[in-house]
């Protein structure tokens, strides 16, 4: 061991300090925020109120209970519904991702011949080869004036599938080496900005009348988390032997039962964090939901947007007030399966 | 009770054969034992039978059925995996419940069964701790266990004592034996120690890269071995080999080495016919492969009666209960197993003097056995020919 300097266990205790300013100074100014009363958290002398001088209730009270404004009828509802939006499509697309991405990850953890690791030039490439492939079709897909209808989305989804099946096939022929397959194709859905594909999912959506919907947002949610799934899954399959859904399918289990009696049990601390995970995306989300809905499933992050009123600008009190109710639910969800988030399985099973 | 056989089996994993046209019969109530170094394509083979695996070519037959289409928890073939694949979650009370639980059993016969069976491994203490908590040996007899107590038609064990430390695997060995005598059900296992294969096995499949070398009993596989491979697996040192040209000499046949050589006495000795019908297209090969164990050879250091060939001491190796010794012959380097009480120096001069009953002739090229000399006539011996 070497000896540390007293000046130096000095800088280190300053850099502590320094950086939890930097993370706890805005939770501290949210949580008191929300038990300012309006004269404080909007002064007009432009005094700044370190801690609260008369706490107050109000700023719940007001993103909870419906408001009418003077001039105006009911220009402000309570935040009830979008809390209950936020949870009922956060709870769906967590849902939904996880079914279908555990299995899908139990699958290629289990059967996909696709490993090794990608390099950058080949993955990039590959996408640039689809995009290439795919604007032919667009511009013909406008020009006969079915781009956006249900039949011509789907075509051209399908077309994209298997145009990417094909790139990766070609692909494969003429470099030794990974080149992606499945496995692959399923994270190149996370190569694309959330905002490249949400124009086009927009047009979809009111084609398929899924705007303002919550089983609108549950599907995005679910397929937009579910490459997280996929990938977090994974690897926590690949950690369970195969041997061991091999044995209950030799001791008389379908290859179903061996899944559930078995292996879901071993990774179930893995589904328990991979779920929190993707929880917390789709409660954080504000892009998907403020494109896909309108007047009856905003969630939290889109009301949070909509609290100004005409007479005081932006409302910070009631603001930081919903804010605060918002982190409850993750913390909460957080604590109950902190037991599942410890990766300490003992493997006692095989022997090294 | 079943009889498994494979009929021309091949199984490829992408460019590599694993197993290829494999015939396999493995007689009902009998200890099978697949032995070969790692890769052979041992326990492909066990999970082809167990159906695991399906075959690309040929099909597995169980009980006399083809059972290629049938699924592996149907198929009431119970396997012991290398790894063991005990559950770890689950207490050794469930991981032996797990099959009969699948088999919808009533909760007392399940409870009856488990603890009969546990009791029989003596490892009914043990029913409420989680594998985990296990020790090799305890493991080893759960994992048993969970095959046993559903009592199937035959046991599929992998490299069941490869982890475990030596004085254990002793004790396994014997302990194998003996549950399989007591089931009389069809076992078979997979090894690559020659010596669990040797001393438990009632017959052997020797496999090399896929390919059936040998199946045979202990004794034939030890005493008449099929090829190279199978002479060099089988028995510990491995056989010797050196190279002879084959020289017609009159009437007899020379099988001259550079320090000696054997004599093919008359025209109508049987090598001589094993040698020509080896060599198709000419009439005798231009060389030939003599193996002999290094059991058979003796050591000493003055001339004894029959074949005495020149050597010198390289190395000596005590392994207390027997001296295994390196010479050089010639430009070879063969080993002889001598009593412990003789003692050798190094680089000293010695004859080897070898039974002329346990020769083999190998055929250089293919590397298979095309004569041995206990089947047939001996060999004279001719000493230091050059």
């Amino acid at each position: 061991m070497y000896q540390t300097r007293p000046w130096q266990k000095v800088l280190r205790y300053f850099t502590i300090i320094i950086v939890s300013i930097m993370f706890f100074f805005p939770t501290y100014w949210m949580i008191t925020m929300s038990f300012k009363p309006k004269g404080e958290w909007n002064s007009a002398a432009g005094t700044i109120y370190w801690v609260p001088q008369n706490p107050t209730l109000d700023n719940y009270k007001t993103v909870l209970t419906e408001y009418r404004g003077q001039f105006f009828r009911a220009n402000q509802s309570s935040a009830l519904p979008s809390i209950r939006s936020s949870i009922v499509v956060s709870i769906g697309g967590t849902l939904f991702a996880l079914l279908i991405g555990t299995l899908a990850a139990y699958g290629i953890s289990r059967h996909s011949t696709d490993t090794g690791d990608l390099p950058w030039y080949i993955a990039v490439g590959r996408l640039g080869l689809l995009v290439l492939v795919m604007l032919p079709f667009i511009v013909l897909w406008a020009r006969l004036g079915i781009l956006a209808t249900w039949y011509g989305i789907l075509t051209f989804t399908i077309i994209g599938i298997v145009a990417d099946q094909i790139i990766g096939r070609v692909l494969g022929k003429y470099y030794k080496g990974a080149v992606g397959s499945l496995s692959f194709s399923i994270l190149q859905l996370r190569m694309f900005p959330p905002m490249a594909i949400l124009i086009p999912v927009m047009i979809m959506w009111s084609t398929f009348r899924l705007i303002d919907t919550w089983y609108g947002l549950v599907i995005v949610y679910g397929v937009v988390t579910f490459p997280f799934v996929v990938w977090l899954m994974k690897s926590f399959f690949d950690d369970i032997p195969k041997e061991l859904d091999e044995a209950a399918v030799v001791d008389g289990s379908s290859n179903w039962r061996a899944f559930f009696k078995v292996v879901l049990p071993l990774a179930k601390g893995g589904l328990a964090s991979t779920a929190l995970f993707v929880f917390i995306l789709n409660w954080s989300d504000f892009l998907v939901a403020l494109l896909l809905t309108s007047r009856n499933w905003g969630t939290i992050p889109v009301f949070l947007n909509k609290l100004v009123s005409s007479e005081i600008g932006a409302q910070h009190g009631p603001k930081a007030a919903l804010g605060l109710l918002a982190v409850i639910p993750p913390v909460v969800f957080g604590l109950l399966i902190q037991q599942y988030l410890v990766r300490g399985l003992t493997f006692g099973a095989i022997k090294k | 009770m079943a009889n498994l056989r494979l009929e021309n089996v091949t199984k490829r994993f992408g460019p590599i054969t694993a197993v290829k046209a494999l015939n396999l019969e493995i007689r009902d109530g009998e200890f099978f034992s697949i032995l070969g170094p790692p890769g052979a394509g041992k326990t492909t083979t066990l999970r082809l039978i167990v159906g695991l695996e399906k075959p690309d070519e040929g099909t597995v037959y169980i009980d006399g059925e083809p059972a290629n289409e049938i699924h592996p928890g149907k198929r009431d073939i119970a396997m012991v995996f290398q790894n063991l694949a005990l559950y770890p979650d689950k207490t050794v009370f469930d991981n032996m419940a797990y099959p009969l639980r699948e088999r919808k059993l009533p909760k007392d016969e399940i409870e009856r069964l488990v603890q009969a069976t546990a009791k029989s491994l003596y490892i009914d203490h043990l029913l409420k701790r989680k594998p985990a908590k296990l020790s090799g040996g305890e493991r080893q007899r759960v994992a048993i266990g969970r095959a046993m107590v559903r009592k199937p038609k035959a046991y599929l064990l992998d490299e069941p004592l490869a982890n475990l430390d030596a004085l254990l695997r002793l004790e396994m060995r014997v302990e194998l034996k003996r549950l399989q005598g007591e089931l009389g059900q069809t076992l078979v296992y997979v090894t690559h120690d020659q010596v669990e294969a040797m001393s438990m096995a009632d017959r052997i499949a020797v496999l090399n890269k896929g390919v059936l070398q040998q199946c045979d009993t202990p004794e034939a596989v030890y005493n008449f071995p099929a090829n190279r491979f199978v002479a060099t697996t089988i028995g510990s040192p491995p056989t010797n080999f050196v190279t002879a040209d084959v020289r017609p000499h009159g009437d007899n046949l020379l099988l001259a080495h550079s320090v000696f050589a054997l004599a093919v006495e008359g025209g109508r000795h049987p090598a001589r016919a094993a040698l020509e019908s080896a060599a198709a297209g000419q009439a005798l090969p231009e060389k030939v492969l003599i193996g002999f164990r290094p059991e058979d050879v003796r050591v000493s250091t003055s001339q004894a009666n029959g074949c005495n060939v020149p050597a010198q001491v390289s190395v000596v190796e005590p392994l207390g209960g027997e001296t295994v010794v390196d010479l050089r012959m010639g430009g070879d380097l063969v080993k002889a197993v001598v009593p412990p009480t003789q003692r050798l120096e190094e680089r000293r001069h010695v004859w080897l003097n070898f039974d002329p009953e346990r020769v083999h002739l190998f055929d250089a090229r293919t590397g298979q056995r095309v004569y041995t000399t206990g089947q047939g006539e001996p060999f004279a011996c001719l000493e230091a020919v050059h």
